[in-house]
């Protein structure tokens, strides 16, 4: 995964299942919340990342549990999706500092 | 309580592959519902009756299905095969287009003069645009776009070889129509519009194929194989050409029908013993290429009828493609039967 680079889709997703396991839509609303709703995934979307991450061995299914007379599927991050989560973050962390540097931006002006 | 919107979102999930459905549709409906219903009885029975989903969810899961279908991730054998062979017989068409702008680079520098110790080309070795609305420069620029998609796909930066490919056809389209309309080209004419839908049109559509997750193709022999695609067949004929021996050159659907032939011949030995790991998805890549090769030859015959030599021609290069492919579609039936692998999940976690 460090080879290739990560779609926007695929990292919002593993950041969401970086603290805890979760379930289709609540990757959906965390993704929306993480992102500040500048993604937002339809079902469809979500399951083509969730197929592409677990083939590649970066997530994996954690348990499931009925609600409302539903079964959800709750997945969650392997070793190998948490170190490639954190490389990714420590590049884009990396990048962006390299950014703010460049604009002459101080960390309050960046939040601001 | 979710009666009607969750009826409408499986009638969607109709689109995904049946083993894929198994597997993840109960999930992807509650997914689903769980992004329409508040909790709220009366709230949600209103939902439930004039709710649906929107065209972006639709468009979603008809990707998705596209790609299952086409062998990503966790797809069956089967589907992985043809989508293996698929992305090879798109580089195999996009290697002989890359080949016609190599061969269009080189007999312009040619007679430019930039091989300085070659002779002055014949008149009939130079570059002859098919003119129309366009400029003698564009259609250079096609040529070259044809390589530059090449290289690319090959070299993995799979969406710029998808944006060239499709810039590149586009002028063949224009000319064909304008040409068609303005009664500059004779009516019938099959053999030019065939090779666009066949050469041109299908490959860009099936570079869909080409995906980031899809399985890496090796970059040396592919790269090696635009050089020595030229040297081993552009030349000769050539050379056929220069020494007064034109009759003996096939028309181009004729050459392809005799490299894909020559093709399944060479590789036959290997899908018979089926020692090969990979022998299968190469047979299902030549006989989608024979089937390419075919229809076009069968096609072009009709800008022929005049010429009841040229039929007997044509025909006889169909004769030999069908034989020559019928030594590897046992391979290839084998390979696109194959049993499923086990889904990537367990069905039960």
């Amino acid at each position: 995964m460090t080879a290739k680079s990560m779609t926007v889709q695929a990292f919002f997703v593993l950041s969401a299942l970086a603290d805890a396991p979760r379930h289709g839509y609540g990757i959906v609303g965390e993704v929306v919340e993480l992102s500040q709703g500048r993604v937002r995934l339809k079902i469809g979307s979500l399951y083509g990342v969730l197929d592409r991450l677990a083939a590649e061995g970066l997530i994996e299914p954690d348990r499931e549990e009925a609600h409302d007379g539903r079964l959800r599927r709750y997945y969650r991050l392997t070793e190998d999706g948490r170190r490639a989560l954190a490389a990714e973050a420590e590049l884009r962390a990396a990048t962006a500092r390299v950014v703010r540097a460049r604009l002459g931006l101080t960390g309050a002006q960046a939040a601001g | 309580m979710s009666g009607n919107l969750e009826r409408r979102y499986r009638r969607v999930l109709r689109l995904l592959p049946g083993w894929y459905r198994d597997l993840w549709q109960e999930d992807m409906v509650a997914a689903f519902l769980d992004g329409w219903l508040t909790g709220d009885p009366e709230a949600d029975e209103y939902i439930t009756k004039v709710a649906g989903p929107s065209s972006g969810e639709v468009a979603s899961v008809a990707g998705l299905a596209v790609r299952l279908y086409l062998g990503g991730a966790g797809a069956p054998r089967r589907h992985f095969a043809w989508r293996q062979a698929m992305r090879r017989a798109v580089l195999a068409v996009t290697l002989v287009q890359a080949t016609r702008g190599l061969d269009v680079l080189l007999l312009t520098a040619w007679s430019r003069h930039l091989f300085g110790w070659l002779p002055t080309p014949p008149a009939s070795m130079v570059v002859a645009t098919p003119g129309g609305i366009f400029p003698p420069a564009v259609w250079y620029l096609v040529a070259y776009a044809w390589i530059v998609a090449f290289v690319s796909l090959v070299l993995r930066y799979y969406r710029i070889g998808q944006v060239f490919a499709a810039l590149a056809i586009v002028p063949d389209l224009v000319w064909l129509v304008q040409g068609q309309f303005t009664g500059r080209l004779p009516t019938p004419y099959i053999g030019p519009w065939a090779f666009w839908v066949l050469l041109s049109l299908c490959p860009v559509l099936a570079m869909t194929a080409f995906q980031r997750d899809a399985p890496v193709s090796p970059r040396w022999p592919w790269l090696l194989a635009l050089p020595a695609n030229y040297l081993l067949v552009v030349v000769p004929l050539l050379a056929l050409r220069l020494t007064g021996n034109s009759e003996w050159v096939p028309d181009f659907s004729g050459l392809y029908c005799m490299l894909v032939a020559l093709a399944c011949v060479a590789h036959a030995p290997r899908a018979w013993s089926r020692q090969a790991a990979s022998s299968g998805v190469w047979s299902l890549t030549l006989f989608l290429l024979a089937v390419d090769a075919g229809a076009y030859r069968m096609f072009s015959i009709a800008d022929y009828l005049h010429d009841p030599h040229l039929i007997t021609v044509s025909l006889a290069e169909l004769l030999i493609l069908v034989a020559a492919v019928s030594l590897v579609a046992p391979d290839a039936a084998r390979a696109q039967a194959g049993r499923s692998e086990p889904p990537p999940y367990p069905r039960h976690v």
